[in-house]
């Protein structure tokens, strides 16, 4: 039974009940109501103190140090969280692997001094006033940013939590469902190597939904930060005092274009391996996979037959990194969206599908965009492109939800696409093969991982 | 049964006598009621037939079949006709027959995204519909009464044309009602005035009544009245209710709402009778503690021209009877369209009937994406 929590030891130990967090993942949860958790956030506000003592180069070599261990092969912590996590997040055993090593790599000290410095200039400015702009000016963090996130894709809790840690500011994170292990074992592993810092973090899973619960830490944070659909990020924000920074990361897409260039004979088939594994990591369920991917239609390859292409790369990715559990309703989403792709295609439409049987991958070459593609194992609509203002039409309906585009092929067009699709929402432009993992300093969102959790100072000459 | 010897198919042109022929035979059996007992062996040829004649006169189905390598002559059993999912109602027109036999379009309710279409389903046997419906909810809603006053909280036909629960209230009403009280209207405005004064007169003369609503609708007004208590209705009163117990509304599990309506009208929670239907399939499943007294859950009885499975939800496989899987129908009254439909519910199929299931207790879903909550509460409620 794993506990789903990291508390401080100051704090007094509420009783625990069992949860279930899945078909084989039971927990023990912390047995809190409101006053609990306002007896926590005082100590976690208290332990700031000693936080803001700390300068942020010295909190990122601890929190790297904390990090790295889930990369190094015979370490007991990654061991942990590789025997956990496929039970607890439901993707195979490679895939977790694949995960923990793509997220894991951010967390060691060189790519957080490196945030810190693309963010800050110098990580001086957390720790005192520095001369910026022409005057003196400080970045204050939090004395507590709350960070619920609702989804829960794995490493995001921990993501979140180092970011906030580098701010100075205590942190209380609710870990999602499928992301309870990471941030628990990070947490308990720096409470050993810095018992002071691990003073002013608490990570705790509580069931989703209980605005009770939820009012009584937001009521007390400085910072807000959610992650997850619209709906649980428009109810944390409804519950968030008005005078609370408020950081949403709210449902996204991303998607993906491929142009001429990467359609030839030549290199149809990495275009689609690189394609379908940016699909495969995460079982497709990260904000960045991509779902939709629109395919130039004067590539010597065509589009329908790219889809084809698409669906031998994800078979063959079955081997190196098979798709993990779905969920009874992911399940059944899937029948119905395979069943009416073969019905549509069995009209006199265009579309067509391939699938992998009992492995969760589907292909669906949907010139018209007839069907609606839910989140249901790794699943992508492939669709036409004749130019960029085609491109611009289909990805209109998504307009206010999309985050990254993965690209091939595109060759000098590539810039100007680019600032189309930052004209409309799109966060971030990448080669395929790097899509699932964004550097630590990508505009997260369009916004600033760091700086959008701290507020400044400026401080004026006195004169004379 | 069929000659499973044969290859050749009659052209699709020719709308054989066959179609007709069946719809009529199953029209006088749905019509002598859940009474007459169905053998496996009667449902099979049935279906077969069924089945046969939507292979040849669906085309787009045919081709749907064919394609799995399915025809006719390989189909032994009705549990390996091809499913359509539900989901397919929403792309596309499934009739079997000819397209100018349509008499009436039923619309499902859209998804919380705007860019879904809502499902339909075209009756171009609009007499099965009736005969299916009429005895399901003659047996299961009033089986000891020969006519009742409906009070409905579902709109009319009138207000909401192309809802199919409408339409079975009111085909229901032509029949076994003797006065009919519509108090929402076609936008779901309940109009709780006149409600409490018709609940008002018909408990004060003693009146049996039928009251009839979506769970959504009960909710509204039970918040409405905020635990006020109405006279007690006539003990032989009933209630009708259907929808699912998440998405539209504020979430109630099933025994609040009956226990506060219970308490509401003065009428023990087993006259509550649970109807479980889709747009998609014309023939409906009720869980009645009217005629099957003092169970626990007693479950969804199907019509016997209506069989379900609980299928594994990777392979389609059926489950065993103690394992939730996800539900498929067989409707014969689906002949006009496509008898065996998949959908995205999820139960148990014990001794043929159905025990739906709820979620999974305090499931958040996975993934940061849009998440399977906002799909789940466009899925299962009122529009139908």
């Amino acid at each position: 039974m794993f506990d789903s929590w990291a508390i401080p030891d100051a704090v007094q130990f509420p009783g625990a009940t069992c949860f279930s967090l899945g078909p084989e993942f039971s927990v023990r949860c912390l047995s809190i109501d409101s006053q609990w958790l306002d007896g926590l956030a005082n100590i976690l506000i208290e332990g700031n103190s000693t936080l803001r003592k700390r300068s942020a180069s010295d909190l990122a070599r601890v929190l790297g140090i904390v990090g790295s261990r889930f990369l190094e092969e015979g370490d007991p912590l990654r061991a942990k969280a590789l025997e956990l996590l496929p039970r607890a997040s439901g993707l195979s055993v490679p895939m977790a692997r694949a995960v923990l090593d793509g997220m894991a790599a951010d967390w060691v000290e060189d790519r957080l001094s490196e945030l810190l410095s693309n963010e800050f200039g110098t990580s001086d400015v957390l720790d005192g006033f520095v001369q910026q702009n022409g005057c003196r000016t400080m970045a204050i963090g939090a004395d507590l940013c709350v960070q619920i996130v609702a989804g829960s894709v794995p490493g995001v809790g921990v993501t979140a939590l180092i970011r906030s840690l580098l701010t100075k500011a205590s942190t209380l994170l609710k870990p999602g469902r499928g992301d309870v292990v990471l941030p628990v074992l990070f947490t308990k592993a720096l409470a050993v190597i810095d018992p002071d810092l691990a003073e002013a973090v608490a990570v705790l899973y509580w069931s989703g939904g209980s605005s009770d619960l939820e009012s009584a830490v937001l009521s007390r944070a400085d910072v807000v930060t959610t992650y997850g659909g619209d709906e649980s990020v428009q109810g944390i924000r409804a519950l968030t005092p008005v005078t609370k920074r408020f950081v949403p990361y709210h449902h996204r897409v991303s998607v993906g274009v491929i142009g001429s260039y990467a359609l030839t004979s030549e290199l149809v088939e990495d275009t689609a391996r690189d394609v379908a594994r940016a699909v495969a990591v995460f079982d497709q369920r990260g904000c960045v996979s991509p779902r939709s991917i629109y395919v130039e239609a004067s590539g010597d390859v065509t589009p329908r037959a790219f889809a084809g292409y698409l669906a031998s790369a994800l078979e063959v990715l079955e081997q190196d990194l098979p798709g993990g559990c779905l969920e009874l309703e992911e399940m059944a989403a899937l029948q119905q969206v395979r069943g009416a792709a073969e019905l549509i295609a069995s009209s006199d439409s265009a579309v067509e599908i391939y699938h992998g049987g009992r492995a969760s991958w589907t292909v669906i070459f949907d010139p018209d965009a007839e069907l609606e593609c839910h989140h249901a194992g790794r699943m992508l609509r492939v669709e036409p492109i004749v130019n960029r203002s085609d491109l611009a039409k289909r990805l209109g309906p998504d307009r206010a939800h999309l985050q990254s585009v993965g690209v091939a092929g595109l060759g000098a067009e590539l810039e100007v696409l680019a600032e189309e699709l930052g004209r409309m929402g799109v966060s971030r432009v990448a080669r395929f093969s790097e899509l699932p993992f964004p550097p630590p300093s990508w505009h997260h969102d369009g916004g600033n991982p760091l700086r959008d959790l701290v507020h400044w100072v400026d401080l004026e000459d006195e004169g004379d | 049964m069929t000659d499973k010897s044969s290859t050749a198919r009659p052209p699709i042109e020719r709308i054989p006598e066959e179609i007709e022929v069946l719809a009529s035979e199953l029209e006088s059996l749905f019509s002598q009621g859940l009474e007459l007992r169905w053998g496996d062996e009667e449902f099979e040829e049935l279906a077969l037939r069924a089945f046969e004649a939507q292979f040849q006169h669906n085309p787009v189905y045919r081709r749907f079949c064919e394609r799995r390598g399915t025809v006719p002559a390989t189909v032994l059993s009705w549990r390996n006709v091809p499913m359509v999912p539900t989901t397919a109602f929403r792309h596309l027109d499934l009739v079997t027959g000819d397209h100018s036999a349509v008499e009436a379009v039923f619309r499902t309710s859209g998804t919380t995204s705007s860019t879904t279409a809502p499902g339909r389903h075209l009756a171009s046997r609009l007499s099965l519909y009736r005969a299916s419906l009429l005895s399901t909810f003659r047996a299961h809603l009033l089986p000891d009464v020969e006519k009742i006053k409906f009070v409905s909280l579902i709109p009319s036909p009138t207000a909401l044309p192309h809802s199919s629960l409408s339409y079975m209230v009111s085909t229901a009403a032509e029949t076994m009602s003797s006065e009919t009280y519509w108090l929402v209207d076609g936008n779901g405005v309940l109009d709780s005035a006149r409600l409490r004064k018709v609940l008002g007169e018909l408990a004060l003369q003693g009146e049996e009544i039928l009251l009839l609503g979506t769970v959504f609708a009960f909710v509204h007004w039970l918040d409405e009245l905020g635990g006020e208590e109405l006279p007690d209705l006539a003990p032989g009163s009933r209630i009708m209710e259907t929808g699912g117990f998440k998405g539209r509304t504020r979430d109630i599990t099933k025994e609040e709402l009956y226990n506060s309506l219970s308490a509401t009208v003065g009428l023990a929670p087993n006259r509550i009778v649970n109807e479980y239907g889709m747009t998609e399939l014309f023939s409906q499943l009720y869980e009645s503690n009217l005629t099957q007294l003092h169970e626990t859950r007693v479950g969804h009885t199907p019509p016997p021209w209506l069989r379900a499975r609980a299928l594994n939800p990777t392979t389609l496989e059926p489950v065993g009877e103690q394992e939730k899987g996800l539900l498929a129908f067989f409707d014969l009254a689906n002949l006009g369209s496509v008898c065996h439909v998949l959908t995205e519910d999820v139960g148990r199929v014990i001794g043929g009937r159905v025990y739906l299931e709820g979620r999974f207790a305090g499931a958040e879903p996975r993934g940061c994406s849009r998440t399977m909550d906002e799909l789940m509460a466009s899925r299962r409620i009122a529009g139908r």
